[in-house]
């Protein structure tokens, strides 16, 4: 059964709030109870609240709600930080995500609330329900049996195939497209401008691979929802069913290759070309295009593997961004600057193969 | 002293003040943490980047640029800084960075210059030759990093995990 989600923001009407300049997880808590009790309009009480770590980006809470009207619920909060890795946020590619494709074939978290001037917690935030099961490395090769890892590898293909017949058109998704222009361009703008702003380093081969990107970007087949980061990782399985899709804030409009490009690198599949460790190549598009309907192009793949690499670096330039300028205190962001080498080499390598 | 590196350090102290100590109700760990936080702070007054790897990236960025300068005579093409830049009385690894990202930023400018219509259309041929050798040595910059930077640790970085393997140097 959905949570009824209830969005409490008014862009138009919303006020200039005074923002606490970090994240305290006591203001969160407090903050959180009095939402979900004006929400609920019952009193609510926050219990099992903790930080959960795996994220680089929004800062996510698992907690259990009590109240009166609605006894116990497991639920995640996700609050985006003043200074995090995208920031400034808005809440509002997740909320489009969640809403837009509940009780699609697209299996995703019920939303229970949101808000993008975060009025009560101080922030950008959205909560959602707690969904039961696993969520898969995508960094080092697991000891799950591969025939348990193929099924979860194919249902990770049909469920992206799924996302991809959706028409955006019908969706709160069309509010994303600006303006007259392509959307799948405005993506690699909107890395580009972010390599673009003050960082430690500037690096030759991103400035000039930023510009062939944008200059050459191939005509869609069709404009979908891309997940933006889709990827093994991003999913919780359970039972060997993928029951949620995870972190949707990188979603947009464009081509449907960048999520399939993405999905399939390496470094998302413990160094192996297999999807997973398990799928080859082959069978991961022959299984997309016959449940998705869209004929996939080599060279517009092979164009999205290496807009995935330039998407990687300017990553890795938020981190070290957030770090150094922001000064974002997670030293995991701080070591992320020690990639940016060898994902710069392997994009021109990728670029070459494109070209 | 250079900023990132000092910006590391501090972070590295944060780290483990924030999120370390408060969570280690063990003397001895704490004891640990406590001293690895003063000989950091010492580091911050003596220590810096390697100055070699930073050398060595500005001198083949110096003989790139001398090599496009060569070809590219009689060309419109940006500036190009004489070489070499490095003078004797450049010793700190602060000043040898900041030489280094400048480098890269010339750089950049060539290669977006020598893959443009303007130089395309003044000589086709020289430009690609031109843009190659850019390509070429950007990326022997980056090996020159990649031979200083420790193996990925990023599943115990991303999850925490405590038994996934050691990095190697």
């Amino acid at each position: 059964m959905q949570d009824v989600a209830k969005r409490s923001d008014d862009v138009s009407a919303a006020p200039e709030a005074v923002r606490p300049v970090a994240v305290n997880d006591d203001a969160v808590r407090t903050a959180l109870a009095q939402h979900l009790s004006r929400i609920s309009g019952s009193r609510t009480e926050i219990t099992s609240f903790g930080r959960k770590s795996s994220g680089f980006s929004w800062i996510t809470y698992a907690f259990v709600a009590r109240s009166a009207a609605e006894g116990d619920r497991k639920l995640i909060l996700r609050v985006g930080p003043p200074n995090g890795l995208f920031a400034p946020y808005s809440v509002l590619p997740q909320v489009y995500a969640l809403q837009s494709l509940a009780g699609s074939g697209v299996p995703v978290p019920a939303l229970v609330s949101s808000e993008q001037h975060g009025a009560e917690i101080g922030f950008p935030f959205f909560i959602c329900a707690h969904v039961e099961g696993d969520v898969p490395a995508p960094w080092a090769a697991s000891e799950l049996d591969p025939d348990h890892k193929r099924a979860i590898a194919r249902q990770f293909v049909e469920i992206l195939a799924s996302l991809h017949r959706i028409d955006p058109g019908a969706t709160a998704f069309a509010s994303l497209q600006q303006g007259g222009r392509r959307a799948e361009v405005c993506a690699i703008a909107g890395w580009r401008a972010s390599l673009a702003r003050p960082t430690a380093r500037y690096y030759p081969l991103l400035d000039w691979g930023g510009h062939w990107l944008e200059d050459t970007c191939p005509q869609p087949p069709c404009r979908t929802i891309v997940h933006g980061d889709y990827r093994i990782g991003n999913f919780i399985e359970r039972s060997g069913r993928i029951v949620a899709i995870l972190d949707w804030e990188l979603t947009h409009l464009g081509d449907p290759h960048e999520d399939l490009a993405w999905a399939m690198m390496p470094t998302f599949n413990a160094r192996s070309r297999k999807l997973y460790g398990v799928l080859e190549r082959a069978e991961v598009i022959d299984l997309y295009q016959r449940a998705s309907g869209i004929a996939v192009s080599d060279k517009s793949l092979a164009f999205y593997e290496a807009y995935a690499l330039y998407q990687a670096a300017a990553i890795q330039m938020c981190a070290v961004r957030a770090f150094e300028v922001d000064r974002f205190n997670d030293m995991r962001l701080a070591v992320m600057a020690s990639q940016m080498p060898s994902i710069v080499r392997a994009f021109e390598r990728a670029l070459e193969a494109a070209a | 002293m250079s900023a990132s590196f000092e910006r590391l350090i501090d972070g590295i102290i944060d780290a483990l003040q924030s999120h370390v100590v408060p969570n280690s109700n063990d003397d001895f760990v704490r004891g640990q943490v406590f001293s690895a936080i003063y000989a950091l702070n010492g580091l911050k007054l003596a220590a810096d980047w390697k100055a070699g790897p930073l050398l060595e990236q500005v001198r083949l960025q110096d003989d790139t640029l001398a090599a496009v300068k060569r070809l590219a005579d009689g060309m419109a093409h940006p500036e190009i800084p004489a070489t070499p830049r490095l003078t004797s009385d450049i010793s700190d690894a602060a000043a040898i960075e900041a030489l280094r990202d400048e480098g890269d930023r010339r750089l950049g400018q060539l290669l977006l210059w020598a893959s443009g219509a303007d130089a395309r259309a003044a000589n086709r041929d020289l430009a690609a030759g031109i843009e190659r050798l850019l390509r070429r040595a950007t990326c022997d910059q980056l090996k020159i990093e990649l031979a200083t930077t420790p193996k990925s640790m990023l599943q115990q970085i991303a999850g925490g995990e405590r038994d996934g393997g050691v990095a190697q140097g």
